[in-house]
């Protein structure tokens, strides 16, 4: 199978503070983040050529070159459908750059999920037109009070819980471990909160049998960036990263409001095709794996990733997470920023950054001697691997 | 199109609305004036093969499973139209 040829590296990272209210424009916000990307890779605006974000990030590229003062970009694409495309952004920068049409490409999103329109809101798209973020197959699920990505995506959860005998208090013993991160990462929304598996299980409904209040990511506004170039650079920049592998499946099958299709639902196809483009190309072996950051929008599409990414058998994930292996001294230690359900909600692009702390060796909950991270947001996902000695 | 076969033949054909309850979810918040929640929302595997995302009126949350034998019925809703919505379907006689 084809998988992304090795080369690019992630050389930088940057983030605006994540807040409820960021009291300034997305715009501001991409502009900020990169910024900070920039210097913590020592290089400048007019070293950027390549620009990536998704296509529901509100920033215009028009007006972000002219504010940062990029002088010449020769490159630039947009990875369609939400967060599940995440991992889009970093797959997109390395292919540019292995293949020679950028040298150094920003990946970035902007976002005020809180203090501007919140995924979680009672608003009905009116439009049955594309803004390739779901809004066309709304017009099948808006009728029907189906309208939020919690809704969308619980009638698949529903059935998983129901063909694999899972409980909300399965769900809640990873939020338990993702709390338990965030509580000790400063820039989390829930920095300081640890909570209990009571807790948990007291926290309203808001899509019963499977999504309550603790099990949804948080709304949050902030910016990420990341920075991505070819080795010849990379070599001279002070903590680069390799992208091992890079990979996308199912990218608009899969897509979340109008995901109710397929035969079986409570498999996350799209997943288990991942992990086979991930894994299959790059000689990375799933017991490669250091640490794991898994798009956790909502607790049930962790458990559903760990299975079809291979982790552990079709129901397993139940006893997975129980046994421990989610966290700092499990097999597979799980978002140790807390998660989106923790940390917040950069709509997984922050899922990046973090792995690529974790192999710096510069995470708040740092694993110790961690190699090789996995980045999956269902239908798309890298490997990232350190460049240098253990950290 | 036709995304087994490509083909661009297609016509209308009449179905007896009655299927079975594929999955379910019963949603609490947000909530959006046009519904009375908490609001039973299903995936309906219709009997001849379709999969629609609909709504479960006259049941009570508490009773509503996967697997339940469902029928058809029309709502109405803004302006003249109305929707497909499924109730309990009535024992086969």
């Amino acid at each position: 199978m084809t998988g992304l040829r090795p080369g690019a590296s992630v050389v930088g990272i940057g983030q605006t503070e994540f807040s409820k209210a960021a009291g300034r424009s997305e715009t501001q916000l991409a502009a900020e983040a990169i910024t900070a990307a920039l210097a913590d890779a020592g290089l400048s605006v007019s070293d950027v050529d390549g620009l990536v974000s998704y296509t529901i990030d509100p920033v215009e590229e028009t007006e972000l070159v002219r504010a940062l003062g990029i002088p010449e970009v020769g490159w630039s694409s947009r990875v369609p459908y939400g967060g599940g495309g995440s991992q889009g952004v970093p797959l997109h920068a390395a292919a540019a750059v292995v293949a020679g049409v950028a040298d150094v490409v920003v990946g970035y999103r902007a976002i005020k999920a809180r203090s501007g329109p919140r995924f979680g809101a009672a608003d009905v798209v009116r439009r049955p037109t594309s803004s390739h973020s779901g809004s066309t197959a709304s017009q099948w699920c808006s009728p029907f009070g189906v309208i939020t990505p919690a809704s969308w995506f619980s009638f698949n959860c529903t059935r998983y819980m129901h063909e694999y005998g899972v409980t909300s208090a399965d769900f809640g013993r990873a939020v338990v471990q993702l709390r338990d991160y965030a509580a000790t990462n400063p820039n989390a929304h829930f920095y300081g909160k640890p909570i209990t598996l009571d807790d948990h299980q007291s926290s309203r409904w808001i899509a019963e049998p499977a999504i309550r209040l603790f099990d949804c990511c948080q709304e949050t506004d902030g910016a990420v960036a990341l920075v991505v170039t070819a080795p010849d650079r990379a070599r001279d920049t002070p903590a680069p990263v390799s992208i091992a592998a890079g990979a996308g499946a199912a990218m608009f099958e899969e897509e979340v409001a109008s995901n109710h299709y397929r035969p079986d639902l409570a498999v996350l196809d799209s997943s288990v095709a991942l992990g086979r483009r991930l894994f299959g190309a790059s000689g990375v072996t799933r017991a490669d794996i250091d640490v794991a950051l898994i798009y956790d929008a909502f607790t049930p599409i962790l458990f559903m990733q760990l299975e079809a990414l291979g982790f552990c058998e079709p129901g397993a994930a139940k006893d997975f997470v129980a046994d421990g292996n989610l966290g700092p001294a499990g097999s597979l230690p799980c978002n140790t920023n807390g998660g989106l359900i923790g940390e917040g909600y950069i709509h997984g692009l922050n899922l990046t950054i973090e792995a690529v702390r974790q192999l710096r060796g510069s995470a708040v909950n740092q694993i110790a001697g961690a190699r090789t991270a996995l980045v999956s947001a269902s239908r798309t996902g890298v490997i990232l691997q350190s460049l240098q000695g253990s950290p | 199109m036709c995304p087994n076969c490509q083909s661009l033949a297609w016509e209308t054909r009449e179905l007896t609305g009655h299927g079975v309850v594929y999955s379910y979810s019963i949603l609490h918040h947000p909530r959006h004036p046009a519904f009375d929640y908490p609001l039973v929302a299903v995936l309906v595997d219709l009997d001849e093969g379709v999969r629609l995302v609909s709504d479960l009126v006259g049941v009570e949350p508490a009773d509503v499973a996967i697997g339940m034998r469902v029928q058809v019925r029309y709502a109405e809703t803004a302006g003249d139209l109305a929707v497909p919505v499924f109730e309990r379907a009535e024992p086969l006689a």
